[in-house]
């Protein structure tokens, strides 16, 4: 294995790991960052309005703006479009800038979209409350933001496409690859969605095997690669170490795009569509597997510990690599009678969004975020205690809702069990989901907290010491 | 400001980003020469991905419908013939036929009793449980005139053709609604095939409106 | 990778063919399926949906009750959909071509509705539905905020809920459903897929093959 140089002057303060991309980009990566984790806090905060509904129907129940369909679309586009939206953007746009060399160019263009973006995000949040929303999973932004909200994106992928056509090596690392697939691939997506459901919609049935694709590919086309390019990044940065299986970096990322979009028919399982639909997505979760093992590869110097980013990443990529397994084993029909349908689907998009991709992000944004304020994060006990916070959340709520959706799988099959009494029986799990639901809260408030005061330190130190 | 190394506010880089660049650079660049083996861990990869690729193909092969949009059971047998049809219940079949659109019910009534004076029941009716071929031909041609049932005479009203001059229903349809009026509300008569209506359709099929005189005349 | 025109042609690649294989394919050979003309009967099926049901398909969509319910019955042998009374048969593309939206649904945290209007032995009336919403049960919220409670002017209207215990309206109020109520309403009674589609069939497995 190689060994890449090491610079130990650049890396023992963050002051010095700060190149010319953080001078030019300072504002926008900071805005993006911002937005990201104050829409992590809005969705945990609506995630957990939904989930107190759950537990106890009557709470909110005479609120048509919070009522538990609108608010869990609410929840789930916040988390996606606000949280993962911004969150990957920064660290793809940071990656990007870092990688070419060369100073961000087109800042404006990252602050413009970045604000229009987050300005009809929000709107989109307010109409789905109203009623607006399109009950498509995944894409449930109301039709008249998303003309709106693909340009933005476009603005902010300007800087990031610069960057990549203007790098000054003319090789490409993994991360750039992750990164310009997700810079490309979502326009290309949300305009397919948008036209064949909303401009042109499809008849019938078609429009869920559209849905179903249009949220399999947001996935695997977009979520995952922006969390992969700062994984891939980060890791080999801190470590010092080239990755592991480098080699076969390669098609691990062309098997996750390419085979990625054929899982449409993954929620479709016996469902009202041909059997062919959910059959290839059912061969396509297991073809994937070997995605998930190269990644998990690459990615295992993280689990040798060694920082802060190196842990949450470590965590990611456990989570990310029983996500495909569990993906794949539940995808089978004979598993899928008992898993479809319930609690244990959400358990399992929870462990990929926020087990997998969020973590990952979280690492990323913890390596990226001391060199672009150019000063280390102010507290060492908020980390601590969102990663405590983070990982015990995250268990107690996965695993909560895993349960709850057995149990609710099983009673669902046998027609003895009477529905109403279903309710009653998951009641403790749903609790338990609750409670890991707020420790989740709680530990992001905490990083909002630690990044409002370092772009604050940041903004004292450097208004005063000018 | 200098960091100490394990402090959680600041990840050190062992590596910049010319040298992750590097790395790559050797990892995917020429190789030297002095490896004269092929590396395994790619070889293995390479073998695993075939293998899920075999599986997928031999699974789409028995459980994709044969990509037909009319299969929604994956367990389908690919061959498409006469096993997969479920077999079409006469009675079944007669019961919706009797209650379909302007057909037998807005008559006889769903009940089979018929309206006293006007319509006659089919119910414990002696020209319903009768001969086969005088019922078949009185859905061919219809019966005007008056017809005694149950000892009760009905003048008033026609019954129309559900043959060719009228509401030309096929063989098939004619047999499974006199099957289902001959074994319901207490009927006990044997079923009609659409063998025995194409029988009596060659042979009078195109005779006008019966009365029950002539009927009578058929055995 | 170094040739930047071989990767964008390469994530332009991995979109269109999953894209076109799984999209284009489904939209080809159910995007123009007809309805099913019925000989006997005389009319096509599905039957389509009188007016204020497309209204509640809106009502619906804006409660975004897919969240919780489903509207796919799932075939016999599969779990107990059928066993359970949501349905006669699994349902099938046929049953969803007059819809602007499907709302399959993907959770079962209330039961499926594909067939609310044909339940066997009896479909719910609105007057249960109405009461349905308004108090809740069990996991279900009360949906209140579809209803007027307001003071009764003259004589008490046809459409007040009659409503016992702690949900009885106060002495002199009535508690009437909104148009959004009746709308959903029905929506909810026009969901009907007891006919028997030819592709809905059920398939008679030979001894020896078995289900994956």
């Amino acid at each position: 294995m190689t060994h890449a140089s090491t610079s130990p002057a650049d890396s023992a303060a963050p002051a010095a790991d700060v190149t010319a991309v953080e001078s030019a980009g300072r504002l926008p990566l900071l805005l993006l960052t911002g937005s990201a984790v104050a829409w992590l806090i809005l969705s945990a905060l609506l995630t957990l309005v939904g989930v107190l509904e759950l537990v106890q129907p009557s709470f909110l129940s005479g609120c048509a703006f919070l009522s538990y369909g609108r608010v869990e679309a609410m929840a789930e586009s916040a988390f996606i479009y606000g949280w993962v939206g911004n969150a990957g953007l920064a660290v793809v746009l940071w990656m990007l800038g870092r990688l070419s060399g060369e100073p961000l160019r087109a800042p404006n263009w990252m602050v413009g979209g970045a604000s229009f973006w987050n300005f009809s995000l929000l709107c989109g949040l307010i109409g789905m409350g109203s009623g607006y929303a399109t009950a498509v999973p995944f894409f449930q932004l109301p039709a008249f933001i998303v003309p709106i909200m693909l340009i933005s994106y476009c603005a902010m992928a300007v800087p990031g496409v610069l960057a990549w056509i203007g790098r000054r090596r003319d090789l490409m690392f993994a991360s750039q690859w992750y990164a310009v697939a997700a810079l490309f691939l979502f326009p290309w997506i949300v305009a397919a969605a948008y036209v064949m459901l909303d401009k042109v919609p499809v008849q019938g049935v078609v429009q869920a095997v559209v849905g179903g694709w249009y949220a399999q590919s947001l996935w695997a086309l977009w979520m995952a690669p922006m969390a992969l390019a700062g994984a891939y990044y980060v890791v080999p940065r801190v470590t010092g170490r080239t990755l592991p299986a480098y080699d076969s970096a390669l098609l691990g990322f062309w098997l996750l795009l390419v085979i990625g979009g054929f899982t449409a028919g993954r929620h479709l399982i016996n469902g009202p569509v041909p059997a062919w639909v959910s059959s290839i997505a059912i061969v396509s979760t297991f073809l994937l597997i070997v995605h998930y093992v190269i990644v998990a590869l690459n990615l295992r110097p993280s689990f040798g510990g060694g920082g802060t980013a190196l842990k949450f990443i470590a965590l990611g990529v456990f989570a990310y690599l029983i996500e495909g397994f569990v993906d794949a084993i539940t995808s089978v029909r004979g598993v899928a009678v008992a898993t479809q349908f319930t609690y244990f689907d959400l358990a399992q998009t929870e462990l990929a969004l926020y087990g997998g991709i969020t973590l990952l992000l979280f690492g990323s944004i913890y390596f990226a975020v001391p060199r672009i304020t150019g000063r280390p994060w102010p507290s060492a006990g908020l980390i601590r205690g969102h990663w405590a916070l983070s990982v015990l959340g995250l268990i107690v709520s996965v695993g909560c809702l895993a349960l709850a959706g057995l149990k609710q799988g099983a009673d669902l099959n046998h027609a003895s069990v009477a529905f109403a009494s279903i309710f009653d029986d998951v009641h403790v799990w749903l609790v338990g989901a609750t409670v890991g639901g707020m420790l989740l809260l709680l530990g992001n408030l905490l990083l909002a907290l630690n990044l409002a005061c370092s772009v604050k330190t940041m903004v004292c130190e450097e208004l005063f010491s000018s | 400001m200098s960091v100490p190394p394990s402090d959680p506010r600041f990840d050190r880089a062992a590596a910049s980003d010319d040298a992750l660049l590097n790395a790559h650079e050797a990892a995917v660049g020429p190789q030297s020469n002095d490896r004269a083996h092929y590396p395994l861990r790619p070889l293995i990869l390479l073998f695993v991905t075939s293998g899920f690729i075999l599986f997928a193909a031999t699974y789409l092969n028995r459980y994709a419908g044969q990509y037909d949009p009319t299969v929604f059971n994956e367990n389908a047998a690919p061959s498409r013939g006469s096993e997969q049809a479920v077999k079409i219940d006469p009675v079944a079949m007669g019961k919706r036929l009797f209650n379909s659109g302007g057909a037998c019910f807005t008559c006889h009534q769903p009940t089979g009793m018929g309206i006293p004076g006007v319509y006659p029941p089919l119910a414990g009716s002696e020209w319903a449980q009768g001969s086969p071929d005088r019922v078949i031909r009185i859905l061919l041609a219809g019966l005007g005139g008056p017809i005694t049932v149950e000892g009760k005479t009905f003048s008033t009203a026609q019954m129309p053709s559900f043959g060719a001059s009228g509401f030309n229903w096929s063989d098939d349809k004619i047999s499974q609604v006199l099957t289902y009026v001959r074994q319901e509300w207490g009927n006990k008569a044997g079923p009609i095939t659409a063998e025995q209506v194409a029988a009596v359709r060659a042979v009078a099929g195109d005779h006008k409106t019966w009365t029950a005189d002539e009927l009578l005349q058929v055995k | 990778m170094k040739n930047g025109l071989m990767l964008f042609l390469g994530l332009l690649a991995a979109m269109v063919i999953p894209w076109s294989a799984i999209v284009l394919g489904s939209a080809g050979e159910l995007g123009h399926q007809a309805p099913y003309y019925d000989e006997t009967d005389g009319v096509t099926y599905p039957l389509r949906q009188p007016g204020t049901a497309t209204r509640g398909e809106l009502v619906y969509r804006g409660l975004n009750c897919a969240t919780c319910h489903t509207q796919q019955v799932r075939r016999e042998e599969y779990g107990a959909d059928v066993a359970r009374g949501w349905g006669e048969r699994q349902s099938v593309a046929r049953d969803y071509v007059y819809r602007a939206n499907p709302e399959l649904g993907a959770f079962r945290i209330g039961p499926d509705l594909a067939n609310l209007g044909g339940r066997k032995p009896t479909a719910p009336d609105t007057e249960d539905l109405y009461r349905l919403l308004y108090e809740g049960s069990g996991g279900m919220p009360s949906y209140a905020f579809l209803f007027d409670d307001r003071k009764i002017v003259g004589q008490r209207s046809d459409e007040a809920l009659q409503l016992t215990g702690r949900h009885e309206a106060k002495p002199g109020y009535e508690i009437v459903p909104t148009a959004a109520a009746r709308s959903l309403a029905a929506y909810l009674l026009s969901l009907n897929s007891t006919y028997a589609y030819p592709e809905a069939k059920p398939v008679v497995i030979k001894a020896g093959e078995g289900s994956k």
